[in-house]
């Protein structure tokens, strides 16, 4: 090929590509991760809910902050220790025209465990024990013993319309067959890894979205993501990289939306009798457990300097955290002030202890689970070499790292924790709580964590339906175990969306969703 | 011919059941794909109802057993994570690797046989040298760079190329592909060049080491001597003669570039089967890794079959025997 030819190629099919300009009312977002089926109650999987939503409502939905809110049902009050009742929203329809009536909702509770695959739904129902139908829109939910977060579990119960038939699976709802539901959108069509593609739903219950069409692309690879944003071929992008953000905010032409995520990077302490890795002075194993005391625990903690976690080691991408949930999290308590940076008193207090000259100790944490986990682990070790410990820092992978982990095979780990339900008991049942395999509570409490007073106010708690009261046990149990430094939380990471500038209008989202829906174009 | 057949597919089956072996064995010492992909906040009761419901509660030798038997059935298995056919998902996605890979042999070839024929041709001339020196690059700087400045270049700077995807597909004679559209090539000729530069390397040094090799020796020069154009003597006779390396060489590439051509198409979001095998690994989807390593082992002894067919066109020498 001669060089003219070449060229004349080149440019024959930039023009093709060039040729269709996008119409402002479509969107095409690019995203890290699809769904893995169009049928809602396949699987538990972040992503899969967050695309399913668009097509599919929930009898509960929640806000920006994971709090609830109605979506499919209009109120739901316990009227008895086991049983709920959920009122339905009247007049709605679904996509092929049939009225969306209780019974449909009585459906989808029941259909869940006959159909769920390898990441149970099963989850989300695991407290019902029968589901009754009152009338075309009144549903009693008899739970198995007091369930005060049923509701918490609803958020994800997606409602298809009861003439969809046990039999059907992922193969009718992949083909469009069976895929209709309540949603702002319409399904279109979708390919596992590729495009999920909607058409707007003009009866939409919930009042008009600006889209007329909207394609959720899936580009997994963070920099080929960019690339599409940055060469015009999708409109948005969710989770921007760490390492593009500083360059995107100083950019004239990309707009960013940063919010907190539910991800915070935790240090667990192991306070059990005898640490898994021996803790030494002068090389020489010491007696006891030293992070038992908790003034050496408090000192690990004020050697922290978390303005300098977030502003240096994570440029700006994060939030100092006072406690393992954001601020607007169901039982996250307003009483914990920040937690103050101060070299001079943990010196102070570890020399109490009885290490005034430190001691050495290993540190393991994850290396690739969330954005920035390792950068934070080296940077922790050297505050705490500031305090005179000897810290041998290890950031592992976390393949290797969960397993270890999960056979309490480290003295002091850091790993993230995200609280999906946007309340407290997900959390302290999970990682605070005594160990407790009867009552499934304390399944990732590794560090042999166990104080009866924590205990006996979240376990009131969890048996408290009335909504303000349980708050309130639940701000005192956080009080508690933060006080306590059960666990040493650090830093709240943030995630980021990127548009063209002056081109779209969205609120960012706690939980990481990107919800097509509630996004606007700028006038 | 057809003892020669009969032989080879024998073989063949004897390599695929023991790949099966193997892949079986080292899948099930990674681990139980449920404690990969469970919530969370699911109960231990949960966990060990899903365990028995997908049979991993069995010991190894009844899995694979049940797994053979489906197998003879016809069944290759389902993806736990898509609950879809593993053959549906992967031929919904093979096209796409395939139209990918065809062109980026094309390139190798179109390209790297020629250069690789000039650089042996004239050894000491400038553009020989400058041949050599880009070949260099081609083997030696990583792909998913390469893939990157492409991007940068002509998706964002000049905006000239889509930065990544599949173009708009159209139907000819029966089949689906996105190289009859204008769009799909725009879609299809960066991923295929960035993917075609190591291959390319490759053939040229081949190509030009044969040469130089073939040049010198005493064919060549009684051709020569009886008065034949250059031209002649070397797409007649040099070529032929050093085509049985390259077409080696090339079947081997080939094979491994439609099963693992997994930068490129991450880097430029490509639908083929390379991004899938590697979330099925990541995600512990077992009858996913299983069952499409296993066609990976069928499809690279089809095209050795291939190879050895045209060898045998190649190089009358080479006789097809059915004992060998």
């Amino acid at each position: 090929m001669t060089k003219l030819t070449l060229k004349s190629a080149v440019a024959a099919l930039a023009l093709a590509s060039a040729a269709p300009a996008v119409m402002a009312a479509d969107l095409v977002v690019g995203l890290r991760a699809g769904p893995d089926s169009i049928d809602p109650h396949w699987s538990t999987l972040g992503s899969q809910a967050e695309a399913l939503r668009h097509v599919f409502d929930t009898l509960v939905d929640v806000d920006e902050k994971l709090q609830l809110k109605p979506g499919l049902a209009v109120s739901w009050e316990p009227i008895d220790d086991t049983t709920w009742e959920f009122k339905m929203r009247e007049g709605v329809k679904f996509h092929d025209g049939t009225d969306f009536t209780a019974e449909d909702a009585k459906f989808s509770i029941e259909r869940i465990p006959e159909v769920t695959g390898p990441m149970p739904m099963t989850l989300y129902t695991k407290y019902v024990d029968s589901v009754e139908v009152v009338d075309d829109y009144t549903l009693h939910v008899k739970t198995k013993g007091m369930a005060p977060s049923l509701p918490n579990d609803f958020t994800r119960l997606f409602v298809v319309p009861s003439e969809t038939g046990m039999e059907a699976g992922n193969e009718e709802f992949n083909s469009g067959e069976k895929a209709i539901g309540t949603g702002p959108y319409t399904f279109v069509s979708w390919q596992p890894k590729g495009d999920l593609v909607l058409k707007r739903n003009d009866d939409y219950w919930g009042g008009e979205t600006a889209w007329e069409t909207v394609t959720r692309r899936e580009i997994p690879e963070d920099t080929s993501r960019v690339a599409a944003l940055r060469s015009g071929e999708v409109d948005l992008i969710n989770y921007v990289p760490a390492s593009d953000y500083l360059a995107m905010k100083n950019d004239d032409e990309i707009d960013t939306f940063v919010s907190d995520s539910i991800y915070i990077l935790n240090i667990a302490p192991s306070v059990k009798d005898e640490e898994p890795q021996p803790i030494k002075v002068n090389g020489e194993e010491v007696e006891g457990n030293p992070l038992q005391d908790l003034r050496v625990r408090k000192a690990l903690d004020l050697a922290i300097n978390r303005d300098v976690l977030v502003n240096v080691v994570l440029e700006g991408l994060g939030t100092p955290a006072n406690q393992l949930m954001p601020e607007g999290f169901f039982g996250y308590s307003p009483e914990l002030g920040k937690r103050e940076y101060d070299i001079e008193k943990a010196k102070e207090l570890l020399a109490e202890a009885g290490y005034p000259d430190g001691f050495e100790i290993d540190f393991t944490c994850t290396n690739n689970r969330v954005p920035g986990d390792a950068v934070v682990c080296e940077a922790l070790a050297q505050m705490w070499s500031r305090l005179g410990l000897t810290v041998n820092a290890q950031a592992l992978n976390g393949t290797v790292f969960f397993p270890a982990a999960a056979r309490e095979e480290y003295t002091m780990t850091m790993s993230a924790w995200g609280t999906l339900t946007g309340e407290a008991a997900y959390t302290y049942g999970a990682l605070v709580h005594t160990k407790d395999a009867e009552k499934g509570f304390g399944n990732f409490n590794r560090s042999g964590y166990s104080n009866p007073e924590f205990d006996k106010v979240f376990g009131e708690g969890s048996q408290t339906l009335e909504p303000e009261a349980r708050k309130k046990l639940y701000e005192e149990a956080s009080f508690i175990a933060m006080d306590d430094r059960a666990l040493i939380p650090t830093v709240i990471l943030q995630t980021v969306w990127a548009a063209n500038a002056d081109t779209i209008d969205m609120t960012a989202r706690v939980d990481q969703e990107t919800r097509t829906y509630a996004i606007k174009p700028v006038e | 011919m057809l003892s020669y057949f009969i032989t080879r597919i024998a073989q063949a089956i004897v390599v695929v059941f023991a790949m099966s072996v193997i892949v079986f064995v080292g899948v099930f010492a990674i681990g139980n794909p449920i404690d990969v992909m469970i919530d969370p906040g699911a109960t231990q009761a949960i966990r060990e109802k899903l365990i028995a419901q997908y049979g991993l509660d069995q010991p190894l030798v009844v899995q694979y057993w049940t797994f053979l038997r489906n197998v003879f059935a016809g069944d290759l298995g389902t993806s736990m994570v898509y609950n879809i056919p593993v053959v549906d998902l992967v031929f919904s996605r093979f096209p796409a690797t395939l139209e990918l890979v065809a062109v980026s042999v094309l390139i190798a070839v179109g390209v790297g046989i020629p250069a690789g024929l000039w650089a042996g041709y004239r050894p000491d001339s400038f553009g020989a040298k400058l041949v050599m020196a880009l070949s260099v690059l081609g083997f030696s700087v990583p792909t998913f760079w390469i893939g990157m400045l492409l991007i940068m270049g002509f998706a964002v700077e000049l905006g000239w190329l889509p930065s990544g995807g599949r173009g708009d597909e159209a139907t000819f004679l029966g089949v689906s592909s996105s190289l009859f559209t204008l769009d799909g090539w725009s879609h299809v000729i960066m991923p295929a060049i960035n993917l075609s530069l190591f291959k390319m390397g490759l053939m040229i040094r081949l190509t030009r080491a044969g040469m130089v090799e073939a040049m010198g020796t005493d064919y060549v020069k009684f051709a020569r001597a009886q008065g034949l154009p250059d031209r002649q003597i070397v797409f007649s006779h040099i070529l032929r003669n050093i085509s049985i390396p390259i077409v080696t060489v090339l079947g081997l590439e080939l094979g491994s570039t439609l099963a693992f051509a997994v930068v490129t198409e991450s880097v430029f979001n490509w639908p083929g089967v390379g991004k899938l095998i590697i979330d099925s690994i990541l995600q512990l989807d077992r009858p996913v890794m299983v069952s499409y390593l296993i066609m990976v082992v069928i499809l690279f002894v089809l095209i050795n079959l291939v190879v050895d067919l045209v060898y045998a066109r190649l190089d009358p020498r080479v006789r097809l025997k059915g004992g060998a």
